[in-house]
C-alpha cells in the first residue's frame, strides 16, 4: 500500500512538472508561407514555441483551399492568386492538426498538417503516465505475489 | 393473429425497401415540377463541363435554373447578360437562380470559381426564344 | 478470494437486465430485433440511394458516406461493441433477405426445416481467416469508399448481395459467422464488451433433454449462429439475435451486464485466426491514421490511386505490415517471454496465441482514439446531410445550411491520450492474468509477463506518439 502511495506521489510530481513545463525564454515572431495543393500543405508540419506569435500566409496552387487550426479555432482560406493570412499567439502547447476548411476534392477531409507548439508537454504528460503505470504495475504485481506466497 | 403479424411484417418490409425508393423519387419528381425549369449539372471541363452546355428558356417568363454541383470542388455560375450570378456552390450542393429574359438570342454563362486548370473553358450558352 | 479487476470489480459480478419484466418481454417478443432490422433497412436503402446519386462527388456532403463512416462507425466503436457486444449484429439488416428466404417468413416461426440449399460451411474455413482477408482487402479501397459515394454504394450493395447469395447456398447465418468483413472485429472486440447473453442455471439446461435453443421450436428458431446457447461461454460468435430467449421454455436465458473484458480469460476456441484479427486491426489502425490523419500528401496520393505504382505500393506495404510485420514483432516478444519464463514445456504457439488477446483492449482503445479524431472535426456534416440526404436541396429538419463546425478540437489530444491509457490499463490487467493461465507456475508467469508488458507499453507509446506526439 505504501509503495502504491509513493508511486502516486512521484507520478503526480512528474505530471504537474510536465503540465507547467515552461516555454522558451523569449517569445519570437514566426512567419510561415504555406502552399496548399490537393491534398496536402507544404510545409506540412510547422514547429513553434509556446508564446510565439505565428503569422501564416496561405497560398493555393490549384483550387479554393482553407486552413483551420484545431484547438485555436481560427481559420482562413485562399483562392489561386488570392492569398489568405492568419496571425495568432501560440499559447496552447501540444500538437494541433490544421485542416482544410473548404471542400476541395474527394480527399478534402483528410487534407491536414500539424502545428507543433513546443515543448509538446501534452504528449510527454501522457507518455509519462503510461510509463509510470507500466513500471508501477510490474512492481505492485511482484510485491503482491511475494506476500501471497 | 400470427398471420396478421406476418402480414404487417411483410408490409413494413416492403415499405422500408420498395416504398422508400418509390417515395423518394415521387416526392422529388413532384417538387421539381413545381419549382424548376432547367436542371444544370456543374462539372469542370475535363469531367464533362456544364450539362447541358446549351439550353432554351422562353422569352418574358421567369426562368428557374437548378444548378447541381456533383463534383468534388466548388463551382460558380454567372450569366452576365441578365446580371445573374450565384454564390460559390460547394461540392455536392445545389443552388437555384432565377431571372426573366427580356431579349432573344444566345448568351454565354460561366463558372466563377477557379475549379481546375481548365476553369476558363467552363462555359455554356442560354438560348432565349 | 474473488479475483478483482484493478482490485475493485469482482470478475464474476453480473447484473441480469432481463430480470426486469419489461426487458424480458421485449427480448421474448418476435417483434424485437425484427422492427430494429426493418428500421435499419430503411436507413440503408436511403444510404444506397444517396450513394448511387452522389456518384463521384465529394463524400463529405453525402448522406451515405457520412452515416456509414462517421455515425455508424463511431457508434460501433464507442458504444455498440465496447458496451453491448454484437448489438449491431442484432439489428443488422444485411442478412434479412436470406433469413426471409430460408424461413419462408419474417415474423412467424414456420418450422424446423429451413429452405435454401442449406449446405454445411466447409470445415477448413470454420474460422476467422476469410473474414480477416476480406476485411483487409476491403481496407485496400479505403481511399475510395470513405470519400466516393458510389464506392460506398458498391461496397454495401456487394455485402448485401453476398449475404443473400451465401444464405441461399449455406445453412443459417454462415455468412455472418464466417464471411462478413464487419463481423470479425466485432466478434474479437466483443470479448471486451460489458454485456453478454448467457444461460442462467446450468442445472435446468442439463435436465432439459431437447435442446430447443439449438434445434428450435414453435416459438423460436434454433440458434442461427450455430452456437449452443445452453453452454457457450464467450461473446465472440454470439450474434445476439435473441432467438434463444424465445425458444427456451424455461426462461433460462439472461442478458447480463458484466465487468469489461472477462471473455479474454475464457479459453474457448482460441486460435491463430483470432490472433491475426487482433494484429490486422492494429495494423489497419496505424495505416488509416497515417493516410487519413497524417500530413503526408504522397501517402494520400498512393491511397487514392493517382498512379498504379503508388497504389500497389500502398497495398503491398499495408498487407505486409498488418499480416507479417506486426505479428513478427509480437512473435519476437512471445519468444522473449518464453525464454524469460524458463518454461520449456509451454509451446511458443500457445504463448503467442494466448497473449495476443492482450491486444484486444488496447486495439479497441486505439480505434476509439482514432475515431474521436474523425468525429470531433467532422461530426457536424451529419446535421447537413440528414436535412438534405440526396443533395437535391431538401431541408427536412431545417439544418441544411449548418456549416462545417469542428467541435472540442482543443480537447482532442487529451481525449485520445486518456482513452489510450484507460485501455492500456485493461490490457495490463488481463495480460497479467493471461500469463498465469499460460504458464504453469506463478514464478514463470511473473517472468514471462515482463516482455509482453514491454511490448504493450511500447505499442501504447507508439500510438500515443502517432496521435499526439
Amino acid at each position: 500500500m505504501k509503495l502504491r502511495k509513493n508511486i502516486l506521489i512521484i507520478s503526480s510530481f512528474i505530471v504537474y512538472g510536465l503540465w507547467f513545463m515552461p516555454g522558451s525564454a523569449q517569445a519570437a515572431e514566426r512567419f510561415f508561407e504555406i502552399k496548399a495543393k490537393k491534398f496536402s500543405y507544404t510545409p506540412n508540419i510547422i514547429n513553434v514555441n509556446r508564446g510565439d506569435t505565428v503569422k501564416i500566409r496561405l497560398l493555393s496552387e490549384d483550387v479554393h483551399h482553407g486552413f483551420f487550426v484545431d484547438g485555436y479555432g481560427i481559420k482562413t482560406s485562399a483562392h489561386p492568386g488570392m492569398e489568405g493570412s492568419l496571425k495568432f499567439i501560440a499559447d496552447k502547447a501540444g500538437r494541433y492538426t490544421f485542416r482544410c476548411s473548404v471542400t476541395c476534392g474527394e480527399f478534402h477531409p483528410y487534407m491536414v498538417g500539424y502545428l507543433v507548439v513546443g515543448p509538446n508537454s501534452r504528449f510527454w504528460l501522457y507518455a509519462a503516465i503510461v510509463l509510470v503505470i507500466g513500471i508501477g504495475s510490474l512492481i505492485t504485481l511482484n510485491r503482491a505475489r511475494k506476500t501471497n506466497g | 393473429m400470427k398471420k396478421i403479424n406476418e402480414t404487417i411484417a411483410v408490409i413494413l418490409m416492403l415499405l422500408a425497401t420498395v416504398g422508400t425508393i418509390i417515395g423518394v423519387f415521387v416526392i422529388e419528381g413532384a417538387r421539381r415540377k413545381k419549382f424548376y425549369t432547367v436542371e444544370l449539372i456543374a462539372r469542370s471541363p475535363l469531367n464533362g463541363n456544364w450539362y447541358p452546355k446549351e439550353f432554351k428558356v422562353p422569352l418574358g417568363k421567369e426562368a428557374k435554373i437548378y444548378i447541381r454541383n456533383v463534383e468534388t470542388v466548388s463551382h460558380g455560375f454567372s450569366l452576365p447578360e441578365f446580371n445573374v450570378s450565384a454564390r460559390e456552390i460547394k461540392a455536392g450542393e445545389v443552388e437555384v437562380v432565377k431571372f426573366t429574359p427580356d431579349k432573344r438570342g444566345k448568351f454565354p454563362f460561366f463558372c466563377t470559381v477557379w475549379c481546375s486548370n481548365e476553369h476558363l473553358h467552363m462555359s455554356g450558352e442560354v438560348i432565349v426564344e | 478470494m474473488a479475483d478483482k479487476l484493478f482490485g475493485l470489480i469482482d470478475l464474476n459480478w453480473r447484473f441480469e437486465l432481463t430480470k426486469f419484466k419489461l426487458i424480458r418481454n421485449l427480448f421474448k417478443s418476435r417483434w424485437f430485433p425484427l422492427l430494429a432490422i426493418i428500421f435499419n433497412l430503411f436507413i440503408f436503402v436511403i444510404i444506397l440511394i444517396s450513394g448511387l446519386i452522389g456518384g463521384f462527388s465529394a463524400g463529405n456532403y453525402n448522406f451515405g458516406i457520412m452515416i456509414v463512416w462517421i455515425l455508424w462507425w463511431v457508434m460501433l466503436m464507442f458504444i455498440l461493441v465496447p458496451i453491448f457486444s454484437r448489438a449491431w449484429c442484432l439489428m443488422c439488416p444485411f442478412p434479412v433477405f436470406s433469413d426471409w428466404l430460408q424461413r419462408g417468413a419474417l415474423f412467424v416461426v414456420t418450422g424446423l426445416k429451413l429452405k435454401g440449399l442449406g449446405l454445411k460451411w466447409p470445415k477448413a474455413l470454420k474460422n476467422m481467416w476469410v473474414m480477416n482477408i476480406l476485411f483487409l482487402v476491403t481496407t485496400f479501397f479505403s481511399g475510395f469508399f470513405t470519400v466516393r459515394p458510389l464506392a460506398t454504394f458498391i461496397l454495401l450493395g456487394g455485402i448485401i448481395l453476398l449475404a443473400f447469395l451465401i444464405g441461399l447456398v449455406f445453412e443459417k447465418r454462415s455468412f455472418c459467422l464466417y464471411v462478413c468483413p464487419v463481423s470479425g472485429f466485432q466478434g474479437l472486440y466483443s470479448q471486451f464488451a460489458m454485456a453478454e447473453v448467457r444461460r442462467k442455471d446450468p442445472e435446468i439446461c442439463k435436465n432439459h433433454k431437447v435442446k430447443t435453443c439449438y434445434v428450435g421450436n414453435e416459438c423460436g428458431y434454433g440458434c442461427p449462429w450455430m452456437l449452443t446457447p445452453f453452454n457457450f461461454t464467450k461473446n465472440t460468435y454470439c450474434g445476439m439475435c435473441l432467438e434463444c430467449f424465445k425458444s427456451c421454455p424455461h426462461d433460462n436465458m439472461a442478458f447480463n451486464l458484466r465487468p469489461p473484458g472477462v471473455d479474454l480469460l475464457v479459453d474457448e476456441k482460441r486460435g491463430l485466426d483470432e490472433a491475426w484479427k487482433a494484429f490486422i486491426m492494429l495494423g489497419i489502425a496505424m495505416v488509416f491514421f497515417l493516410t487519413m490523419q497524417g500530413p503526408w500528401g504522397f501517402l494520400k496520393d498512393w491511397v487514392r490511386g493517382t498512379s498504379l505504382k503508388g497504389y500497389l505500393t500502398f497495398i503491398s506495404l499495408h498487407t505486409a505490415f498488418s499480416l507479417l510485420i506486426v505479428p513478427a514483432i509480437f512473435l519476437v516478444f512471445s519468444y522473449l517471454s518464453k525464454s524469460f519464463s524458463g518454461a520449456k514445456e509451454v509451446s511458443l504457439k500457445k504463448i503467442f496465441t494466448n497473449f495476443s488477446y492482450t491486444l484486444v483492449p488496447l486495439g479497441l482503445g486505439v480505434w476509439i482514439a482514432f475515431s474521436v479524431g474523425i468525429v470531433l472535426p467532422n461530426g457536424s456534416y451529419i446535421l447537413h446531410i440528414i436535412s438534405d440526404p440526396f443533395a437535391w436541396g431538401w431541408n427536412l429538419f431545417g439544418t441544411r445550411s449548418v456549416p462545417w463546425t469542428p467541435v472540442f478540437t482543443g480537447a482532442l489530444g487529451h481525449l485520445q491520450g486518456a482513452v489510450l491509457i484507460v485501455f492500456y490499463l485493461f490490457s495490463l490487467a488481463y495480460g497479467a492474468r493471461l500469463s498465469r493461465q499460460t504458464y504453469p507456475t506463478e514464478e514463470q508467469a511473473k517472468r514471462g509477463w515482463i516482455p509482453i508488458l514491454i511490448f504493450l507499453t511500447l505499442a501504447t507509446l507508439a500510438f500515443l506518439w502517432l496521435y499526439i506526439g
